[in-house]
């Protein structure tokens, strides 16, 4: 009996289909009362309909959860929230025009009128009560993405949670965000609330969690077991699956986070200060616009054969560089220049012609047409640069399109199916054997394998590796910091639209952590 | 001076009760411009009511069923349909002018108007030269504050607004971003319905084809000159009615000096001006992202 009441959640064969697709597959679980859970798994894995399923936001196709060891109605948020479930989305679930006070009161239980004022003083006192330090009449839109994901936990602690789900939680953060993160972990395990924390990173698998349970294609493998019983190579290998083959070394990087990837290609390097570089910024500065703070005084230089990081907090001009870059922002001071060209003024046309290609951030919406064909997306580049009245013949363009493909590895079953019907992995190839044709000079892969499996991921550093052989410049943006120390060969950090640092190898996680928050050395 | 004022407020009302149903609908995320539509139904409801049951109360009661029903109706087509907000709202409009017309024709014969033998209650002697505008002049202000207590300092106006600008928000704390939807609707039905009512009954007594005249595109740009708040709005629907007023003064000062066809079209001329300063405070295209997609993710 004294077991059974230390069951806090319990799934019994859970399953979720969206469609065809099964995201869930008969997955049986319970989690003890007052530990720190870890789940873990590739994209894809089931991770976040597995948290949304036990909150009630996903109604399960067959099964039972079963809270307490009381079963939950399925798919009902409210009766989730009654049981003291709460869960912490992975892109915050806040509006935006609401303030921290109004966004903390919509989710509250009690309906009476309030007054601003009253209101933003007993929230504040509430925050304050959590260490959260946070205004209570901010904007949810002013504020940076770690105090938002304090306040969106403080949100699911509002109605009193026992069980508290953080979906990917430290996707978002810096590692020092992270770290205080683990620390407010910690201390809601101390005063008694359970903890479901999932994870796509073992290292921090390994310093957070009691125990850890696996999920790979919808199916549990593995857990929870307890995390001192297990190693980082034996639950990378349960998130990858035995069919896998014996784990490249770039692969188990990237699970594992391990920071000691050698650096060989730097030996071979030559003395590129002497080369002319193939992007020079020189004090570039853009107006304020609605994405993101303006660049500042920007000063960067890539070189051939050199891959570039920038890393730094999202949010923090990364997206204005790049469209400043691709001439989608205004540059108003400063100067651009591609392969010596001064392309400041210049249309995305003539600095294409001179030899830039983009990665962009958002493959769905930016890189690919998803209601197109593949071969209209792939040929996209070649068309544009054309002139306005040259013939486009397809049946030629389909015919190239699929020896390409073909080339770089996509699977799909016809050059003339919808770009939307391929799945993540696939339609980052389609853009990179776009964008990474041997006329590229200067290729900006903007989080190139955000959301990707370890398989694609592998596969796009290799192609980065491979044109920066052939003496590409590449500038690679990427929110994963070990991604970042393990291809570049130089990094530099953004913070609130300026360039604050620059690192060589080798790297120190530390020096890039601080830089990224702006803790001054 | 007295004049003026009466003129200014019974220009306003109808389109400040509409404008606030408009406010509801764009909190909720809801780009309502089926307005027009209602309004001219509860306009027509209301005539045609009083002249068939001689009642102003049931008249007003059928008036506010007939809107509520056409509220839910858009609600369904946007909602379970998936159909464009844009389009259906104009359905709802064209529903609304044909209907009415439809109707008047249907019991009365081709008649071009419909008079009623008596209007709302009058606020009567105690009021002075003002005795002669209707109850609902003087409710008017109590509604805009009911509706901002309501969108602005309770949790369900919270919850309303989450609803619209962030459904999956919404969802993650147990509200149902469609429910909240129809009720915004149902209560901008009611309001559609008092503002039809005003407008037929409150200082005129007879309903005619057409009679709205854009009114319900008027407070449609008042929500957006007010950037979704019921108070904003509410000024934005007040100064459109001003300049109304001004125009019709204008006609008696100039005379024929200045074709009266001009002035008249003054408050429509306000209302393009006002969506042109309300992009220009703010950005323009960015306030529009989605226009007419129902978000829901």
């Amino acid at each position: 009996m004294s077991e059974e009441k230390q069951i806090v959640l319990e799934c019994r064969d859970v399953s979720v289909r969206y469609g065809d697709v099964v995201a869930l597959s008969g997955v049986s679980i319970s989690f003890a009362r007052g530990r720190i859970h870890a789940v873990v798994g590739q994209n894809g894995a089931g991770k976040t309909t597995f948290a949304r399923a036990i909150s009630g936001l996903v109604s399960p196709d067959t099964g039972e959860i079963r809270i307490d060891g009381r079963a939950l109605p399925s798919g009902n948020v409210n009766q989730a929230r009654q049981a003291g479930v709460e869960l912490v989305h992975q892109s915050f679930a806040l509006p935006p025009s609401f303030t921290v006070a109004e966004a903390m009161q919509f989710g509250a239980a009690d309906g009476r009128i309030y007054s601003r004022r009253g209101l933003e003083r007993r929230w504040q006192t509430y925050l304050d009560s959590l260490n959260v330090k946070v205004k209570a009449g901010q904007r949810i839109r002013d504020l940076p993405v770690e105090t938002l994901q304090s306040v969106e936990i403080a949100r699911a602690l509002v109605s009193d949670a026992r069980l508290l789900i953080l979906d990917e939680p430290t996707a978002v953060l810096s590692p020092e965000g992270a770290q205080k993160l683990f620390e407010r972990i910690r201390h809601l395990k101390d005063v008694g609330v359970t903890v479901i924390v999932i994870l796509h990173k073992i290292r921090e698998v390994l310093a957070i969690a009691d125990t850890v349970a696996v999920l790979r294609g919808g199916l549990l493998v593995e857990g929870p077991v307890e995390c001192s019983g297990i190693d980082a190579e034996k639950l990378a290998e349960l998130i990858i699956g035995p069919a896998a083959r014996p784990l490249e070394e770039d692969q188990k990087a990237a699970l594992t986070g391990s920071l000691d990837t050698a650096h060989a290609h730097l030996a071979q390097s030559v003395d590129r200060a002497t080369v002319e570089p193939v992007l020079k910024l020189s004090a570039v500065s853009t107006r304020h616009d609605s994405d993101g703070p303006p660049l500042e005084d920007i000063d960067l230089v890539i070189r051939p054969g050199e891959i570039l990081g920038l890393a730094g907090v999202e949010g923090n001009g990364q997206r204005t560089l790049v469209r400043a870059i691709s001439a989608l922002a205004e540059t108003s001071e400063g100067k651009i220049t591609i392969e010596g060209l001064d392309v400041t003024r210049a249309s995305l046309q003539t600095r294409r012609a001179a030899g830039l290609r983009v990665i962009p951030f958002e493959r769905n919406v930016e890189g690919l047409s998803l209601t197109s064909a593949l071969w209209e997306n792939w040929s996209a580049r070649e068309l544009l640069q054309r002139p306005l009245l040259s013939m486009v013949r397809p049946s030629e363009l389909r015919q190239r399109c699929g020896t390409a493909l073909d080339a770089w590895e996509v699977h799909y079953s016809n050059v003339t199916q919808r770009a939307g019907s391929l799945s993540g992995g696939n339609a980052q190839k389609v853009i990179l054997s776009r964008e990474m044709d041997e006329q590229a000079r200067l290729i900006i892969a903007a989080q190139p394998t955000r959301g990707l499996d370890i398989g694609a991921t592998a596969f796009v550093w290799d192609s980065l590796n491979r044109a920066r052989a052939r003496g590409c410049a590449i500038l690679l943006i990427s929110s994963d910091l070990d991604e970042i120390m393990d291809i570049c060969d130089r990094v530099v950090v953004m913070l609130s639209g300026r360039v604050v640092g620059t690192f060589t190898p080798p790297y120190d996680l530390a020096d890039i952590g601080a830089a990224m928050t702006g803790v001054s050395k | 001076m007295d004049d003026v004022i009466i003129a200014i407020l019974r220009s306003a009302t109808p389109l400040v009760y509409v404008t606030l149903a408009g406010v509801i609908a764009q909190r909720a995320g809801i780009w309502h411009l089926g307005l027009e539509g209602l309004m001219i139904a509860g306009a027509c409801a209301t005539i045609l009511g009083t002249v068939l049951t001689g009642s102003i109360f049931s008249a007003l009661l059928i008036a506010m069923v007939i809107c509520i029903v056409a509220s839910i109706l858009f609600w369904f087509v946007v909602e379970k349909l998936k159909a464009n907000q844009i389009i259906a709202g104009l359905g709802l409009t064209g529903l609304g002018l044909g209907g009415t017309t439809l109707a008047v024709e249907s019991i009365f014969g081709s008649q071009a108007a419909v008079t009623a033998p008596s209007g709302l209650p009058r606020l009567g002697a105690m009021f002075g030269a003002y005795g002669t505008l209707s109850i609902l002049v003087l409710l008017m202000p109590l509604f805009v504050f009911a509706v901002w207590v309501l969108l602005c300092r309770t949790r369900f106006g919270l919850r309303l607004s989450a609803a619209g600008e962030h459904p999956f928000a919404a969802r993650s704390v147990g509200v149902n971003p469609g429910r909240m939807r129809l009720i915004a609707l149902m209560i901008g039905g009611v309001l559609c319905a008092l503002g039809g009512a005003e407008l037929a009954s409150g200082s005129l007594q007879f309903f005619s084809q057409n009679m709205t005249a854009g009114r319900g595109f008027m407070a449609f740009a008042a929500v957006i000159f007010g950037a979704g708040h019921p108070i904003g709005a509410t000024f934005a629907a007040l100064f459109f009615a001003i300049v109304g007023a001004i125009g019709i003064r204008a006609q008696l000062v100039f005379g024929e000096r200045v074709p009266h066809d001009l002035l008249l079209a003054l408050p429509y001329l306000a209302t393009v001006f006002g969506i042109w300063l309300s992009a220009r405070l703010r950005g323009g295209v960015k306030a529009v992202t989605g226009f007419g997609e129902l978000r829901d993710s």
